[in-house]
């Protein structure tokens, strides 16, 4: 199975190590992989700030770029990215060119987890890691992408693993794309709601499955001098393999 | 136009609320119960989802055919000798009211809670007229009056951002003895408000739905102050905003319990009236029955993106997940709609240039089109505001226009994006700390404190990532480990 | 002038749209599905008053079941236990269908009633001064706990919302599980003529408030409590 990875701007910019664990873990699984160069970035930024326009030659470059690879699937590491490839088709219904390349790039893109567990049928990923964590939900990926189970699967099976719910999950970290940066006064009072509901778990790590979050309550994390360990899901997903392990949705629970 | 409630810019307004710490934990505690009792409610129910569908299809529908619906509606409340006026704008609709009152000679004149007689200034138009007095029934509305006409900071909790320890102090002024029990004051109101009923003369209220089919009209409430509303003055005048209408009894029933479950977790609230002008042999109600159908902006949605904000039912649950609004409150947004709905209605009743701030003042985490009784998709509205103010008004908005132009230029060209990824680790040098971060794994390649420019949003609140070499970022690393994999090198 | 009126507004709003006017004999609206048909549907009597009970404890309803044999005595027991002393009651024909023929005589002296040959006034400060009230329900919402009544001559409006203290009588078979049930029968009501009235009240337990700090206090405008009567044998 040929998979195309999206790796996101931010991913690309930032974050290497989000991006080598998603290819490590989807490559572990029997994945294909191929990273389209010519991709950017999905288009958020500036769509969501009201630049159409300039909106749509990121569009258009994104889908060009990502169908390029002829790949089975599209698999990106963030749930709000994701969450955009799939809006392409109602943006772009009435552009001539694109609105059937959309559709197409739509379907087959997922969200890192959602792939894995939805796609690919993994439940266990046969990864270990000895910690108390909570798990930080994105807005996008649970309301957009509607993806509010895998994660949450996945990370139950991580061996040693003690996952602690996270007080007010469903409210919003304050990252928001370019709202962080427009909204500063706002998106402060957010993102310290956050830690500190993070802080209250005791948990020693922060688990997220959206990169851009975690840039942002990490960031505030450090702002305040507070300690914590930020992990991506394929980070934890990738962490002290034991192949041996890995089970199957379809498969017993012994094997 | 009277929607707005403060003259002061918009940060000015989120710094205020920003200390008003009691208003903060009011909010975070309203929303946090409210969260709960709705889940509740609307599981309770079953079937949510398509619920969902047919209150957003009965509301598309009576939008879609409006013109008819309020004709109907408008023939029906005459042929039971009621009036209807059809008001354009709110000056039109309070000078109506204001007329009738002469007229009937009004002196004491009840109110039961209404955002639309807000919304068009009416207590102040009718005090003043001489020899006559007003009453805001509903308890929050009360409160706000005799608090010097203070304004409400939420469509179902008026008063959200007043404690006990306020309320009493205003209440002292009315002759209150008693202690700061809710319950306590209450009675008192109830008192208080009881003797000022049963002289009323003239009655004002809202309207939840207004039903086309028989032309009475649909009123919710907990305490009973819109039914004494209607039942004691002789003249009842209704002041309804054009959208608010529904076919027949039959959907009034289901938004109805719509309605309740989104707005205060209760399958129905107390009081759901059906009520029109009194009919021969009953001796209560109004013998003389007015409705007022106001436009007031509302048209401006009509026939565009923004239609669809015409389907609220102004259940408040929008304002109840919103995590701006959970910190900024009410006031912080200026208007007497706030929340993701006030953001996406107040620029439409009443333009960009007063209420441009507030589609932005949104992270569009969703929160509010996903609770949403009547599938409004609030989130994709306050895109097409900014969509509307950037790209076909060019309102820079005190944005960085060039920079988010430049944005889109970058983001949608290869050879730009790839100088970044090369340029960025040195760029960012001279930014870069070297001081220690308490965070594990996410400063990898050290952090910035302060970014010029855009980044400065950034990072007045939060340090940010610097990124790694070009030799070690994501899509060096990729090409190394395909070229591996190629050779036939097995990695560790 | 009111037509005037009327026509400019709504070619106005027409306009805006993009939509002509008058369409909708063509584009009747057609629910996209039965929910409020459906839910809570196919319930025995019985299995309805079993929900009616515990929805209506829920909205802090007094609920008691009885029949006409011992309604009389269950409604003494109720002006009792409140300590009544001004009881208002309707003028209505119902009283005999439920036994309480005698009942009411005996009243005539002691309690007032809402009649419908007297002025606005005098009804409604009966009302008011009345600290109990016993009235008639058309029909008991299972779902919700909802009592419903429509306005009429004996039985006004603000009957049931000044008296301190109230009491509603319903029939078992007049327990239905929603809103919507009830809909069907004020809609069929009142277009075969068997009703004319100018209100209709779903009213689900006492007045309450959560307006100072989200505390729910129960009893504002309305009444402060409210006892549901069913009667089994009706």
């Amino acid at each position: 199975m040929k998979v195309a990875i999206f790796s996101t701007c931010v991913v690309d910019l930032l974050f290497p190590n989000v991006g080598q664990a998603m290819v490590e873990v989807l490559e572990r699984f029997g994945c294909e992989t191929a990273l389209p160069t010519d991709q950017i970035c999905c288009g958020q930024p500036t769509y969501n700030s009201g630049y159409r326009k300039e909106s749509n030659k990121v569009f258009y470059n994104e889908i060009d770029a990502l169908l390029s690879a002829n790949a089975d699937y599209i698999v990106g590491p963030a749930g709000s990215c994701v969450a955009m490839l799939r809006e392409y088709p109602h943006i772009l219904k009435d552009d001539p060119e694109y609105s059937q390349k959309a559709q197409e790039l739509a379907d087959k893109s997922y969200e890192f987890s959602q792939f894995l567990y939805n796609v690919l049928g993994v439940i266990d990923a046969g990864a270990q890691l000895d910690a108390t964590a909570t798990y930080h939900r994105s807005c996008h990926m649970t309301r957009l992408l509607g993806e509010k189970t895998a994660p949450f699967k996945l990370l139950e099976q991580v061996k040693d693993l003690k996952m602690v719910p996270l007080p007010h999950l469903e409210n919003c970290c304050g990252f928001g794309g370019t709202f962080s940066v427009k909204e500063p006064e706002i998106s402060k009072q957010m993102v310290d709601e956050k830690v500190d509901s993070v802080i209250s778990t005791g948990a020693k790590i922060l688990i997220s499955a959206d990169a851009s979050c975690l840039m942002n309550i990490g960031g505030r994390f450090s702002r305040r001098n507070e300690s914590i360990k930020i992990m991506h899901i394929a980070e934890v997903l990738n962490h002290n393999v034991d192949t041996s392990r890995i089970r199957y949705k379809d498969q017993p629970t012994t094997v | 136009m009277t929607i707005s409630t403060s003259d002061k810019p918009f940060l000015t307004r989120v710094k205020e609320s920003e200390n008003d710490h009691f208003m903060q934990q009011s909010v975070a505690k309203a929303q946090d119960a409210q969260w709960d009792k709705r889940t509740a409610a609307r599981e309770e129910l079953g079937n949510w989802e398509q619920w969902r569908d047919l209150g957003e299809q009965i509301r598309q529908h009576v939008i879609k055919y409006l013109p008819d619906y309020l004709e109907q509606f408008s023939d029906n409340v005459t042929k039971k000798g009621g009036h209807v006026f059809f008001a354009q704008t709110d000056e039109e609709a309070a000078n109506y009211i204001k007329e009738i009152a002469k007229k009937k000679n009004a002196h004491k004149i009840v109110k039961s809670k209404s955002m639309v007689t807000t919304e068009i200034d009416l207590d102040k138009v009718l005090l003043s007229l001489p020899d006559t007095s007003l009453m805001e029934t509903d308890l929050a509305e009360f409160i706000l009056q005799e608090d010097d006409w203070d304004e409400p900071t939420h469509i179902v909790f008026p008063t959200l951002h007043k404690n006990r320890n306020q309320i009493q102090k205003v209440f002292k002024k009315l002759g209150y003895s008693g202690t700061n029990d809710p319950e306590e004051m209450a009675k008192f109101a109830r008192k208080y408000l009881r003797e000022y009923f049963m002289q009323a003369d003239l009655g004002i209220t809202g309207c939840n739905f207004a039903i086309a089919d028989s032309g009475l009209i649909n009123l919710v409430t907990n305490e009973g102050n819109a039914d004494l509303t209607m039942a004691i003055p002789e003249t009842q005048i209704v002041v309804m905003g054009m959208e608010r209408i529904v076919p027949s009894l039959k959907e009034a029933e289901v938004l109805d319990n719509m309605l309740c479950r989104s707005a205060v977790g209760q399958k129905l609230t107390s009081y759901c009236s059906f009520s029109g002008k009194q009919v021969v042999g009953e001796s209560d109600g109004p013998s003389d029955f007015y409705v007022v159908i106001l436009d007031n902006g509302r048209s401006n949605a009509l026939g565009t993106d923004f239609e669809p904000v015409l389907q609220c039912i102004r259940c408040g649950a929008c304002l109840n997940v919103c995590p701006i609004y959970r910190h900024i409150g009410g006031h912080g947004y200026g208007s007497i709609y706030p929340g993701p709905i006030g953001a996406v209605l107040s620029p439409v009743l009443d333009g960009y240039e007063k209420f441009g701030d507030l589609p932005f003042a949104s992270s569009l985490c969703a929160a509010c089109t996903e609770t949403c009784p009547v599938k409004i998709p609030l989130h994709n509205l306050l895109i097409k505001h900014r969509e509307v103010m950037m790209d076909k008004l060019k309102m820079d908005h005190s944005f960085n226009n060039v920079l988010m132009k430049g944005a889109g230029v970058a983001t949608s060209s290869p050879i730009l994006f790839k100088m970044a990824l090369e340029g960025d680790h040195l760029g960012s040098a001279p930014l870069s700390k070297s001081k220690k971060t308490t965070v594990d794994n996410l400063f990898n390649y050290g952090h910035i404190e302060k970014a010029p420019s855009l980044g400065a949003g950034w990072t007045n609140v939060r340090d940010l990532a610097r990124p790694p070499k070009h030799s070690e970022n994501f899509r060096s690393w990729y090409k190394k480990h395909k070229k591996e994999q190629q050779e036939g090198v097995s990695h560790d | 002038m009111t037509n005037q009126n009327k026509e400019t507004f709504l070619d106005r709003i027409a306009t805006k749209s993009g939509r002509a006017r008058h369409q909708l004999s063509k584009h009747p609206f057609i629910p996209v599905n039965d929910l409020p048909e459906t839910t809570l549907s196919g319930k025995s009597q019985d299995e309805l008053f079993e929900i009616a009970k515990k929805n209506s404890e829920a909205v802090h309803v007094t609920f008691e079941r009885t029949d006409t044999t011992s309604l009389a005595s269950l409604l003494n027991s109720f002006l009792s236990k409140k300590d009544i002393q001004n009881l208002i009651l309707p003028t209505t024909d119902k009283w005999s269908t439920y036994g309480l023929s005698e009942w009411e005589k005996e009243r005539s002296d002691s309690a007032e009633f809402w009649l419908p040959e007297s002025s606005r006034k005098e009804n409604l400060e009966k009302a008011n001064s009345a600290d109990g009230a016993i009235g008639f329900a058309d029909y008991l919402l299972a779902e919700s706990g909802t009592i419903t009544v429509a306005t009429t001559p004996g039985q006004g409006r603000g009957f049931h919302f000044l008296p301190t203290h109230y009491l509603s009588i319903i029939p078992k078979s007049c327990i239905l599980s929603r809103s919507r049930q009830a809909m069907h029968k004020y809609e069929d009501a009142i277009s075969s003529g068997k009703l004319v009235t100018s209100n209709i009240n779903f009213i689900t337990g006492p007045s309450n408030s959560g307006d100072i700090e989200m505390v729910l206090v129960v009893g504002v405008h309305g009444p402060l409590d409210m006892t549901y009567v069913v009667v089994e044998d009706l």
